[in-house]
Protein backbone atom coordinates (compact mmCIF):
# COMPACT_ATOMS: atom_id res chain seq x y z
CA UNK A 1 0.00 0.00 0.00
CA UNK A 2 1.16 3.54 -0.70
CA UNK A 3 0.85 5.83 2.31
CA UNK A 4 -0.67 8.76 0.49
CA UNK A 5 -2.89 11.19 2.45
CA UNK A 6 -5.70 10.67 -0.07
CA UNK A 7 -5.50 6.89 0.25
CA UNK A 8 -5.62 7.05 4.04
CA UNK A 9 -8.50 9.55 3.99
CA UNK A 10 -10.49 7.42 1.58
CA UNK A 11 -9.93 4.23 3.57
CA UNK A 12 -10.88 5.87 6.85
CA UNK A 13 -13.92 7.67 5.42
CA UNK A 14 -15.10 4.48 3.68
CA UNK A 15 -14.76 2.51 6.89
CA UNK A 16 -16.68 5.18 8.78
CA UNK A 17 -19.43 5.23 6.15
CA UNK A 18 -19.57 1.43 6.14
CA UNK A 19 -19.90 1.16 9.92
CA UNK A 20 -22.52 3.91 10.16
CA UNK A 21 -24.51 2.61 7.20
CA UNK A 22 -24.62 -0.93 8.57
CA UNK A 23 -25.53 0.29 12.04
CA UNK A 24 -28.30 2.39 10.51
CA UNK A 25 -29.40 -0.50 8.30
CA UNK A 26 -29.73 -2.69 11.40
CA UNK A 27 -31.88 0.00 12.95
CA UNK A 28 -33.76 0.22 9.66
CA UNK A 29 -34.68 -3.45 9.90
CA UNK A 30 -36.21 -2.75 13.32
CA UNK A 31 -38.16 0.13 11.80
CA UNK A 32 -39.45 -2.06 8.97
CA UNK A 33 -40.51 -4.77 11.40
CA UNK A 34 -41.94 -2.80 14.29
CA UNK A 35 -42.86 0.73 13.14
CA UNK A 36 -46.45 1.52 14.11
CA UNK A 37 -47.25 5.19 14.53
CA UNK A 38 -50.65 4.38 16.03
CA UNK A 39 -48.99 2.66 18.96
CA UNK A 40 -47.82 4.45 22.07
CA UNK A 41 -45.64 1.53 23.16
CA UNK A 42 -42.19 1.99 24.61
CA UNK A 43 -40.60 0.36 21.56
CA UNK A 44 -42.41 2.66 19.13
CA UNK A 45 -41.48 5.76 21.11
CA UNK A 46 -37.86 4.60 21.23
CA UNK A 47 -37.86 4.12 17.46
CA UNK A 48 -39.31 7.62 16.98
CA UNK A 49 -36.63 9.15 19.17
CA UNK A 50 -33.76 7.25 17.59
CA UNK A 51 -34.78 7.62 13.96
CA UNK A 52 -34.06 11.34 14.16
CA UNK A 53 -30.57 10.75 15.55
CA UNK A 54 -29.77 7.89 13.17
CA UNK A 55 -30.99 9.84 10.12
CA UNK A 56 -28.85 12.83 11.10
CA UNK A 57 -25.71 10.71 11.50
CA UNK A 58 -26.34 8.85 8.23
CA UNK A 59 -26.91 12.17 6.45
CA UNK A 60 -23.45 13.36 7.41
CA UNK A 61 -21.72 10.08 6.54
CA UNK A 62 -23.47 9.90 3.17
CA UNK A 63 -22.56 13.54 2.59
CA UNK A 64 -18.97 12.41 3.08
CA UNK A 65 -19.64 9.65 0.56
CA UNK A 66 -20.64 12.25 -2.04
CA UNK A 67 -17.32 14.02 -1.63
CA UNK A 68 -15.30 10.80 -1.63
CA UNK A 69 -15.75 10.14 -5.37
CA UNK A 70 -13.98 13.40 -6.19
CA UNK A 71 -11.29 12.72 -3.60
CA UNK A 72 -10.85 9.29 -5.19
CA UNK A 73 -10.43 10.82 -8.65
CA UNK A 74 -7.96 13.36 -7.31
CA UNK A 75 -6.00 10.69 -5.41
CA UNK A 76 -5.66 8.22 -8.30
CA UNK A 77 -4.69 11.10 -10.56
CA UNK A 78 -2.05 12.22 -8.05
CA UNK A 79 -0.75 8.67 -7.60
CA UNK A 80 -0.12 8.30 -11.33
CA UNK A 81 3.29 9.95 -10.97
CA UNK A 82 4.43 6.93 -8.94
CA UNK A 83 3.78 4.26 -11.57
CA UNK A 84 5.95 3.55 -14.55
CA UNK A 85 3.98 4.21 -17.72
CA UNK A 86 1.12 6.07 -16.06
CA UNK A 87 0.27 9.57 -17.29
CA UNK A 88 -3.00 10.17 -15.47
CA UNK A 89 -5.64 8.40 -13.37
CA UNK A 90 -6.02 5.75 -16.08
CA UNK A 91 -2.56 4.42 -15.23
CA UNK A 92 -3.35 4.24 -11.52
CA UNK A 93 -6.74 2.64 -12.10
CA UNK A 94 -5.16 0.03 -14.38
CA UNK A 95 -2.93 -1.23 -11.56
CA UNK A 96 -4.58 -4.46 -10.42
CA UNK A 97 -8.12 -5.49 -11.20
CA UNK A 98 -10.00 -3.35 -8.71
CA UNK A 99 -9.36 0.21 -9.92
CA UNK A 100 -12.24 0.53 -12.34
CA UNK A 101 -14.69 -1.57 -10.30
CA UNK A 102 -14.00 0.79 -7.38
CA UNK A 103 -14.71 3.81 -9.57
CA UNK A 104 -17.97 2.29 -10.85
CA UNK A 105 -19.01 1.39 -7.29
CA UNK A 106 -18.21 4.96 -6.21
CA UNK A 107 -20.50 6.27 -8.94
CA UNK A 108 -23.23 3.86 -7.80
CA UNK A 109 -22.90 4.83 -4.13
CA UNK A 110 -22.84 8.51 -5.10
CA UNK A 111 -26.17 8.18 -6.89
CA UNK A 112 -27.82 6.03 -4.22
CA UNK A 113 -26.48 8.15 -1.35
CA UNK A 114 -27.69 11.35 -3.00
CA UNK A 115 -31.14 9.85 -3.59
CA UNK A 116 -31.27 8.72 0.04
CA UNK A 117 -30.40 12.24 1.16
CA UNK A 118 -33.22 13.64 -1.00
CA UNK A 119 -35.65 11.08 0.40
CA UNK A 120 -34.53 11.81 3.94
CA UNK A 121 -34.94 15.55 3.42
CA UNK A 122 -38.48 15.06 2.10
CA UNK A 123 -39.31 12.69 4.95
CA UNK A 124 -38.16 15.22 7.53
CA UNK A 125 -40.67 17.76 6.14
CA UNK A 126 -43.64 15.56 7.04
CA UNK A 127 -44.92 15.41 10.61
CA UNK A 128 -45.75 11.70 10.48
CA UNK A 129 -42.53 10.26 8.98
CA UNK A 130 -44.30 9.67 5.64
CA UNK A 131 -41.34 8.11 3.79
CA UNK A 132 -39.68 6.32 6.66
CA UNK A 133 -40.15 2.80 5.28
CA UNK A 134 -38.94 3.75 1.80
CA UNK A 135 -35.93 5.42 3.34
CA UNK A 136 -35.04 2.22 5.18
CA UNK A 137 -35.49 0.09 2.06
CA UNK A 138 -33.16 2.39 0.14
CA UNK A 139 -30.63 2.20 2.96
CA UNK A 140 -30.80 -1.60 2.86
CA UNK A 141 -30.12 -1.42 -0.87
CA UNK A 142 -27.26 1.01 -0.32
CA UNK A 143 -25.54 -0.96 2.46
CA UNK A 144 -24.24 -3.89 0.34
CA UNK A 145 -23.08 -1.49 -2.40
CA UNK A 146 -21.12 0.48 0.21
CA UNK A 147 -19.67 -2.79 1.53
CA UNK A 148 -18.66 -3.81 -2.01
CA UNK A 149 -17.10 -0.40 -2.56
CA UNK A 150 -15.20 -0.58 0.72
CA UNK A 151 -13.80 -4.04 -0.08
CA UNK A 152 -12.98 -3.16 -3.67
CA UNK A 153 -11.29 0.10 -2.68
CA UNK A 154 -9.35 -1.53 0.17
CA UNK A 155 -8.12 -4.38 -2.06
CA UNK A 156 -7.20 -1.87 -4.76
CA UNK A 157 -5.24 0.42 -2.45
CA UNK A 158 -3.57 -2.42 -0.55
CA UNK A 159 -2.26 -3.88 -3.82
CA UNK A 160 -0.68 -0.61 -4.98
CA UNK A 161 3.09 -0.62 -5.16
CA UNK A 162 5.25 2.06 -6.80
CA UNK A 163 7.30 -0.41 -8.80
CA UNK A 164 4.35 -1.66 -10.85
CA UNK A 165 4.47 -1.03 -14.59
CA UNK A 166 1.14 0.08 -15.93
CA UNK A 167 -0.31 1.56 -19.08
CA UNK A 168 -1.24 5.10 -20.08
CA UNK A 169 -4.57 6.39 -21.35
CA UNK A 170 -3.33 6.21 -24.96
CA UNK A 171 -3.31 2.41 -24.82
CA UNK A 172 -6.65 2.13 -23.04
CA UNK A 173 -8.47 4.05 -25.77
CA UNK A 174 -6.46 2.68 -28.70
CA UNK A 175 -8.49 1.36 -31.62
CA UNK A 176 -6.71 -2.01 -31.56
CA UNK A 177 -8.63 -3.39 -28.59
CA UNK A 178 -12.39 -3.75 -28.58
CA UNK A 179 -13.43 -2.81 -25.08
CA UNK A 180 -16.35 -0.76 -23.83
CA UNK A 181 -13.99 2.20 -23.45
CA UNK A 182 -12.78 1.95 -27.04
CA UNK A 183 -16.33 1.48 -28.31
CA UNK A 184 -17.35 4.72 -26.61
CA UNK A 185 -14.17 6.52 -27.64
CA UNK A 186 -14.60 5.49 -31.24
CA UNK A 187 -18.20 6.57 -31.49
CA UNK A 188 -18.46 9.16 -34.32
CA UNK A 189 -17.71 12.48 -32.59
CA UNK A 190 -20.04 14.87 -34.37
CA UNK A 191 -23.18 12.66 -34.19
CA UNK A 192 -22.24 12.08 -30.53
CA UNK A 193 -22.06 15.83 -30.02
CA UNK A 194 -25.47 16.18 -31.66
CA UNK A 195 -26.85 13.47 -29.36
CA UNK A 196 -25.37 15.29 -26.34
CA UNK A 197 -27.03 18.60 -27.21
CA UNK A 198 -30.30 16.92 -28.20
CA UNK A 199 -30.53 15.01 -24.93
CA UNK A 200 -29.61 18.13 -22.98
CA UNK A 201 -32.23 20.13 -24.88
CA UNK A 202 -34.94 17.55 -24.24
CA UNK A 203 -33.98 17.35 -20.55
CA UNK A 204 -34.15 21.13 -20.22
CA UNK A 205 -37.53 21.20 -21.98
CA UNK A 206 -38.88 18.47 -19.68
CA UNK A 207 -37.45 20.24 -16.64
CA UNK A 208 -38.97 23.60 -17.59
CA UNK A 209 -42.32 21.93 -18.26
CA UNK A 210 -42.22 20.36 -14.83
CA UNK A 211 -41.22 23.67 -13.20
CA UNK A 212 -44.07 25.54 -14.88
CA UNK A 213 -46.88 23.01 -14.89
CA UNK A 214 -45.82 20.37 -12.37
CA UNK A 215 -46.22 17.73 -15.04
CA UNK A 216 -43.83 15.22 -16.62
CA UNK A 217 -41.82 14.40 -13.50
CA UNK A 218 -41.10 10.84 -14.59
CA UNK A 219 -40.09 11.95 -18.09
CA UNK A 220 -37.72 14.52 -16.60
CA UNK A 221 -36.23 11.85 -14.32
CA UNK A 222 -35.79 9.45 -17.23
CA UNK A 223 -34.17 12.08 -19.42
CA UNK A 224 -31.86 13.10 -16.56
CA UNK A 225 -30.71 9.47 -16.24
CA UNK A 226 -30.20 9.24 -20.02
CA UNK A 227 -28.34 12.55 -19.91
CA UNK A 228 -25.94 11.07 -17.33
CA UNK A 229 -24.96 8.23 -19.67
CA UNK A 230 -24.86 10.40 -22.79
CA UNK A 231 -22.82 13.12 -21.08
CA UNK A 232 -20.17 10.68 -19.82
CA UNK A 233 -19.99 9.00 -23.24
CA UNK A 234 -19.75 12.42 -24.90
CA UNK A 235 -16.89 13.49 -22.64
CA UNK A 236 -14.95 10.38 -23.72
CA UNK A 237 -16.01 10.48 -27.34
CA UNK A 238 -15.91 14.14 -28.31
CA UNK A 239 -15.75 16.80 -25.60
CA UNK A 240 -12.33 15.64 -24.43
CA UNK A 241 -11.00 16.00 -27.99
CA UNK A 242 -11.86 19.70 -27.98
CA UNK A 243 -10.39 20.19 -24.50
CA UNK A 244 -7.09 18.53 -25.49
CA UNK A 245 -7.32 19.89 -29.06
CA UNK A 246 -6.16 16.51 -30.30
CA UNK A 247 -8.29 14.35 -32.59
CA UNK A 248 -7.32 11.03 -30.97
CA UNK A 249 -6.94 11.73 -27.25
CA UNK A 250 -10.12 10.49 -25.58
CA UNK A 251 -9.02 10.22 -21.97
CA UNK A 252 -11.76 11.26 -19.49
CA UNK A 253 -9.18 11.64 -16.69
CA UNK A 254 -6.49 13.95 -18.12
CA UNK A 255 -9.08 16.74 -17.95
CA UNK A 256 -8.76 16.48 -14.16
CA UNK A 257 -5.21 17.79 -14.39
CA UNK A 258 -3.81 21.27 -13.89
CA UNK A 259 -2.82 21.62 -17.60
CA UNK A 260 -6.51 21.62 -18.42
CA UNK A 261 -7.45 23.90 -15.53
CA UNK A 262 -9.03 21.00 -13.65
CA UNK A 263 -12.07 21.43 -15.90
CA UNK A 264 -12.97 17.76 -15.45
CA UNK A 265 -14.08 18.29 -11.86
CA UNK A 266 -16.80 20.86 -12.58
CA UNK A 267 -17.88 18.88 -15.67
CA UNK A 268 -18.33 15.66 -13.68
CA UNK A 269 -19.87 17.52 -10.75
CA UNK A 270 -22.51 19.09 -12.99
CA UNK A 271 -23.18 15.77 -14.74
CA UNK A 272 -23.77 14.02 -11.41
CA UNK A 273 -25.78 16.89 -9.93
CA UNK A 274 -28.08 17.04 -12.94
CA UNK A 275 -28.65 13.29 -12.79
CA UNK A 276 -29.27 13.10 -9.07
CA UNK A 277 -31.61 16.10 -8.88
CA UNK A 278 -33.51 15.08 -12.02
CA UNK A 279 -33.97 11.50 -10.88
CA UNK A 280 -34.87 12.84 -7.43
CA UNK A 281 -37.80 14.76 -8.94
CA UNK A 282 -39.20 11.52 -10.36
CA UNK A 283 -38.51 9.53 -7.22
CA UNK A 284 -40.39 12.01 -5.03
CA UNK A 285 -43.29 12.19 -7.48
CA UNK A 286 -44.26 8.71 -6.39
CA UNK A 287 -45.08 10.09 -2.93
CA UNK A 288 -47.05 13.15 -4.01
CA UNK A 289 -50.21 11.83 -2.37
CA UNK A 290 -48.64 11.69 1.10
CA UNK A 291 -51.00 13.92 3.06
CA UNK A 292 -48.48 15.31 5.52
CA UNK A 293 -46.17 16.46 2.73
CA UNK A 294 -48.97 18.51 1.20
CA UNK A 295 -47.44 21.54 -0.47
CA UNK A 296 -43.95 20.73 0.75
CA UNK A 297 -43.25 17.91 -1.72
CA UNK A 298 -43.97 19.94 -4.88
CA UNK A 299 -41.79 22.70 -3.42
CA UNK A 300 -38.87 20.28 -2.92
CA UNK A 301 -39.40 18.88 -6.42
CA UNK A 302 -39.40 22.35 -7.94
CA UNK A 303 -36.21 23.19 -6.06
CA UNK A 304 -34.56 19.97 -7.29
CA UNK A 305 -35.67 20.68 -10.84
CA UNK A 306 -34.21 24.18 -10.59
CA UNK A 307 -30.86 22.86 -9.36
CA UNK A 308 -30.86 20.19 -12.10
CA UNK A 309 -31.58 22.78 -14.79
CA UNK A 310 -28.92 25.24 -13.61
CA UNK A 311 -26.46 22.39 -13.29
CA UNK A 312 -27.24 21.21 -16.81
CA UNK A 313 -26.91 24.75 -18.12
CA UNK A 314 -23.49 25.02 -16.49
CA UNK A 315 -22.58 21.61 -17.90
CA UNK A 316 -23.44 22.86 -21.39
CA UNK A 317 -21.37 25.98 -20.91
CA UNK A 318 -18.37 23.94 -19.71
CA UNK A 319 -18.72 21.50 -22.60
CA UNK A 320 -19.28 24.19 -25.21
CA UNK A 321 -16.52 26.59 -24.14
CA UNK A 322 -13.64 24.41 -25.45
CA UNK A 323 -15.55 23.93 -28.71
CA UNK A 324 -16.18 27.60 -29.43
CA UNK A 325 -13.06 29.12 -27.89
CA UNK A 326 -10.45 27.33 -30.03
CA UNK A 327 -9.67 26.88 -33.71
CA UNK A 328 -9.62 23.13 -33.33
CA UNK A 329 -12.19 21.38 -35.53
CA UNK A 330 -13.23 17.80 -36.17
CA UNK A 331 -14.84 18.52 -39.52
CA UNK B 1 -59.18 19.07 24.88
CA UNK B 2 -55.72 17.88 25.85
CA UNK B 3 -55.77 14.13 26.29
CA UNK B 4 -52.97 12.11 27.88
CA UNK B 5 -53.30 8.41 27.25
CA UNK B 6 -51.33 5.74 29.12
CA UNK B 7 -48.40 8.01 29.89
CA UNK B 8 -45.40 6.51 31.65
CA UNK B 9 -42.02 8.10 32.11
CA UNK B 10 -38.94 6.23 33.28
CA UNK B 11 -35.66 8.00 33.89
CA UNK B 12 -32.33 6.12 33.58
CA UNK B 13 -34.09 3.04 32.22
CA UNK B 14 -32.14 -0.18 32.68
CA UNK B 15 -29.66 1.38 35.10
CA UNK B 16 -29.37 0.83 38.84
CA UNK B 17 -30.82 4.29 39.44
CA UNK B 18 -33.88 3.70 37.24
CA UNK B 19 -36.80 5.79 38.38
CA UNK B 20 -40.40 5.63 37.20
CA UNK B 21 -41.77 9.14 37.53
CA UNK B 22 -45.12 8.41 35.90
CA UNK B 23 -47.01 5.15 35.59
CA UNK B 24 -49.86 4.70 33.13
CA UNK B 25 -51.38 8.15 33.58
CA UNK B 26 -54.46 8.95 31.53
CA UNK B 27 -56.22 12.28 31.88
CA UNK B 28 -58.38 14.67 29.88
CA UNK B 29 -57.98 18.43 30.28
CA UNK B 30 -60.68 20.50 28.57
CA UNK B 31 -59.72 23.69 26.73
CA UNK B 32 -60.73 26.92 28.46
CA UNK B 33 -60.77 25.34 31.89
CA UNK B 34 -58.32 25.39 34.77
CA UNK B 35 -56.80 22.16 36.01
CA UNK B 36 -54.83 21.88 39.20
CA UNK B 37 -52.44 19.00 39.76
CA UNK B 38 -52.02 18.43 43.47
CA UNK B 39 -49.53 16.17 45.15
CA UNK B 40 -46.38 16.00 47.25
CA UNK B 41 -42.87 16.40 45.88
CA UNK B 42 -41.93 13.43 43.70
CA UNK B 43 -45.52 12.60 42.82
CA UNK B 44 -44.91 13.23 39.09
CA UNK B 45 -46.65 16.59 38.65
CA UNK B 46 -43.70 18.36 37.05
CA UNK B 47 -42.95 15.39 34.80
CA UNK B 48 -46.54 15.27 33.62
CA UNK B 49 -46.57 19.03 32.98
CA UNK B 50 -43.33 18.73 31.00
CA UNK B 51 -44.76 15.95 28.85
CA UNK B 52 -48.08 17.71 28.27
CA UNK B 53 -46.19 20.89 27.34
CA UNK B 54 -43.93 19.02 24.86
CA UNK B 55 -40.85 19.77 26.97
CA UNK B 56 -40.15 16.04 27.38
CA UNK B 57 -41.24 12.86 25.68
CA UNK B 58 -42.95 10.01 27.51
CA UNK B 59 -41.53 6.50 27.71
CA UNK B 60 -44.92 5.12 26.69
CA UNK B 61 -48.27 6.65 25.83
CA UNK B 62 -49.55 9.46 23.67
CA UNK B 63 -50.66 13.06 24.12
CA UNK B 64 -53.42 14.49 21.92
CA UNK B 65 -53.81 18.23 21.46
CA UNK B 66 -57.35 18.45 20.15
CA UNK B 67 -57.43 15.78 17.47
CA UNK B 68 -53.72 15.92 16.79
CA UNK B 69 -51.37 13.40 18.32
CA UNK B 70 -48.21 15.29 19.31
CA UNK B 71 -45.84 12.88 21.07
CA UNK B 72 -44.73 11.28 17.80
CA UNK B 73 -43.93 14.59 16.12
CA UNK B 74 -40.36 15.15 14.99
CA UNK B 75 -38.58 17.82 16.99
CA UNK B 76 -38.90 20.53 14.32
CA UNK B 77 -42.70 20.30 14.45
CA UNK B 78 -42.80 19.95 18.23
CA UNK B 79 -40.82 23.15 18.64
CA UNK B 80 -43.50 25.13 16.81
CA UNK B 81 -46.29 23.65 18.90
CA UNK B 82 -44.39 24.22 22.13
CA UNK B 83 -43.70 27.81 21.16
CA UNK B 84 -47.17 28.77 20.00
CA UNK B 85 -49.49 26.62 22.08
CA UNK B 86 -47.90 26.62 25.51
CA UNK B 87 -46.69 29.35 27.83
CA UNK B 88 -44.59 28.14 30.74
CA UNK B 89 -44.19 29.64 34.18
CA UNK B 90 -41.44 27.85 36.05
CA UNK B 91 -40.99 27.34 39.75
CA UNK B 92 -37.70 29.29 39.77
CA UNK B 93 -39.05 31.73 37.11
CA UNK B 94 -35.92 31.00 34.99
CA UNK B 95 -35.45 34.60 33.91
CA UNK B 96 -32.15 35.22 32.13
CA UNK B 97 -29.90 37.27 34.34
CA UNK B 98 -28.03 40.15 32.76
CA UNK B 99 -30.88 40.86 30.35
CA UNK B 100 -33.57 43.46 30.87
CA UNK B 101 -37.16 42.77 31.73
CA UNK B 102 -38.20 43.67 28.18
CA UNK B 103 -35.60 41.41 26.58
CA UNK B 104 -36.63 38.49 28.79
CA UNK B 105 -40.24 38.90 27.75
CA UNK B 106 -39.39 39.20 24.05
CA UNK B 107 -37.11 36.16 23.88
CA UNK B 108 -39.74 33.43 23.27
CA UNK B 109 -41.07 35.41 20.30
CA UNK B 110 -37.73 35.97 18.54
CA UNK B 111 -37.80 32.71 16.53
CA UNK B 112 -41.18 33.64 15.03
CA UNK B 113 -39.53 36.41 13.03
CA UNK B 114 -41.95 39.20 13.91
CA UNK B 115 -40.71 42.71 13.15
CA UNK B 116 -38.68 43.93 16.09
CA UNK B 117 -40.60 47.18 16.51
CA UNK B 118 -43.96 45.40 16.60
CA UNK B 119 -42.69 42.74 18.97
CA UNK B 120 -41.20 45.35 21.27
CA UNK B 121 -44.49 47.22 21.42
CA UNK B 122 -46.40 44.01 22.10
CA UNK B 123 -43.97 43.10 24.89
CA UNK B 124 -44.36 46.60 26.42
CA UNK B 125 -48.15 46.27 26.24
CA UNK B 126 -47.96 42.88 27.96
CA UNK B 127 -45.74 44.32 30.69
CA UNK B 128 -48.24 47.14 31.18
CA UNK B 129 -50.92 44.55 31.92
CA UNK B 130 -48.86 43.53 34.92
CA UNK B 131 -47.95 47.06 35.92
CA UNK B 132 -44.34 46.53 34.89
CA UNK B 133 -44.03 49.09 32.10
CA UNK B 134 -41.73 51.32 34.13
CA UNK B 135 -39.42 48.34 34.81
CA UNK B 136 -39.00 47.38 31.14
CA UNK B 137 -35.42 48.64 30.91
CA UNK B 138 -34.31 47.27 34.27
CA UNK B 139 -32.11 44.21 34.58
CA UNK B 140 -34.04 41.24 35.99
CA UNK B 141 -31.30 40.71 38.58
CA UNK B 142 -32.68 43.60 40.63
CA UNK B 143 -36.37 42.66 40.65
CA UNK B 144 -38.27 41.71 43.78
CA UNK B 145 -39.82 38.23 43.99
CA UNK B 146 -43.25 39.49 43.02
CA UNK B 147 -41.92 41.47 40.08
CA UNK B 148 -39.85 38.53 38.84
CA UNK B 149 -42.93 36.35 39.01
CA UNK B 150 -44.99 38.83 36.98
CA UNK B 151 -42.21 39.11 34.39
CA UNK B 152 -42.24 35.31 34.13
CA UNK B 153 -46.00 35.41 33.54
CA UNK B 154 -45.62 38.15 30.93
CA UNK B 155 -42.98 36.08 29.16
CA UNK B 156 -45.28 33.05 29.18
CA UNK B 157 -47.98 35.12 27.51
CA UNK B 158 -45.90 36.88 24.83
CA UNK B 159 -46.83 34.37 22.11
CA UNK B 160 -50.49 34.44 23.14
CA UNK B 161 -50.53 30.73 23.97
CA UNK B 162 -53.66 28.64 24.14
CA UNK B 163 -52.46 26.95 27.31
CA UNK B 164 -50.61 28.41 30.30
CA UNK B 165 -48.66 25.89 32.34
CA UNK B 166 -47.32 26.80 35.75
CA UNK B 167 -45.19 24.51 37.87
CA UNK B 168 -45.24 25.24 41.59
CA UNK B 169 -45.70 28.95 40.83
CA UNK B 170 -46.10 30.01 44.44
CA UNK B 171 -43.32 27.92 45.95
CA UNK B 172 -41.10 30.94 46.49
CA UNK B 173 -43.77 33.53 47.20
CA UNK B 174 -45.29 34.74 50.42
CA UNK B 175 -49.04 34.57 50.94
CA UNK B 176 -49.72 38.07 49.57
CA UNK B 177 -47.81 37.42 46.34
CA UNK B 178 -49.36 33.98 46.03
CA UNK B 179 -52.81 35.50 46.25
CA UNK B 180 -51.78 38.12 43.69
CA UNK B 181 -50.61 35.31 41.37
CA UNK B 182 -53.95 33.54 41.69
CA UNK B 183 -55.71 36.79 40.83
CA UNK B 184 -53.69 37.03 37.63
CA UNK B 185 -54.53 33.43 36.77
CA UNK B 186 -58.19 34.18 37.34
CA UNK B 187 -57.92 37.07 34.91
CA UNK B 188 -56.31 34.83 32.31
CA UNK B 189 -59.00 32.23 32.81
CA UNK B 190 -61.55 34.95 32.20
CA UNK B 191 -59.83 35.65 28.88
CA UNK B 192 -60.39 32.05 27.86
CA UNK B 193 -56.94 30.61 28.49
CA UNK B 194 -56.55 26.97 29.41
CA UNK B 195 -54.56 26.86 32.63
CA UNK B 196 -52.74 23.92 34.15
CA UNK B 197 -51.18 24.43 37.55
CA UNK B 198 -49.11 21.98 39.55
CA UNK B 199 -48.81 22.78 43.21
CA UNK B 200 -48.81 21.46 46.73
CA UNK B 201 -49.65 24.91 48.10
CA UNK B 202 -53.16 25.10 49.66
CA UNK B 203 -53.50 28.66 48.36
CA UNK B 204 -53.50 27.16 44.88
CA UNK B 205 -55.33 23.87 45.22
CA UNK B 206 -57.95 25.10 47.71
CA UNK B 207 -58.82 28.12 45.57
CA UNK B 208 -62.03 28.19 43.55
CA UNK B 209 -60.00 28.84 40.39
CA UNK B 210 -59.62 25.17 39.48
CA UNK B 211 -62.36 23.47 37.54
CA UNK B 212 -60.60 20.14 37.83
CA UNK B 213 -58.50 18.94 40.72
CA UNK B 214 -56.24 15.98 40.06
CA UNK B 215 -54.38 14.44 42.92
CA UNK B 216 -51.15 12.57 42.21
CA UNK B 217 -48.96 10.31 44.29
CA UNK B 218 -46.03 8.06 43.32
CA UNK B 219 -46.44 8.78 39.63
CA UNK B 220 -50.12 7.87 39.49
CA UNK B 221 -53.40 9.73 39.61
CA UNK B 222 -55.03 8.76 42.89
CA UNK B 223 -58.04 11.02 42.65
CA UNK B 224 -59.33 13.46 40.11
CA UNK B 225 -62.33 15.09 38.64
CA UNK B 226 -64.56 18.13 38.36
CA UNK B 227 -64.66 20.45 41.38
CA UNK B 228 -68.12 20.70 42.93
Amino acid sequence: MILHPGVLSLLVSSLLTLVMTFAAAGFGVRILRHWDLASGSERQLQLERRTYLVSTIVSYTLGLQLISIFLFLHTVDDLSSLFVGAMCAVGSLSVGSFGYPTLLLKIATFLLAALWLILNHADSRGYDYPLIRWKQWLLLLLAPVILAEFISQAVYFLALHPDIITSCCGSLFSVKDRTMATEVANAPPLPMLALFYTTAGLTIAAGLRFRRRGRGAYLFALLSAVQLAVAIASVVSVISLYIYQMPSHHCPFCILQKEYLFIGYPIYLTIMTTAVCGIGVGMLHRFRRAESLGEELPRIQRRLATVALWSLALQLVLATLPIVSTDFTLR
Amino acid sequence: MIRAQGISKTFNAGRPNEFRALQDVSVELPFGRTTILKGPSGSGKTTLLGIIGCMARPTTGRIYLGEREITSLPERFLTGIRRQTFGFIFQQFNLIKGLTVLENVMIPAYPLGEKHGLLRQRALDTLELFDLGRKAGAKVDWLSGGEAQRVAIARALINDPLVVIADEPTAHLDSRLSTEFMAIMRRLKGEGKTIILASHDPIVYDSDLGDLLIEMRDGRIVRGGERP
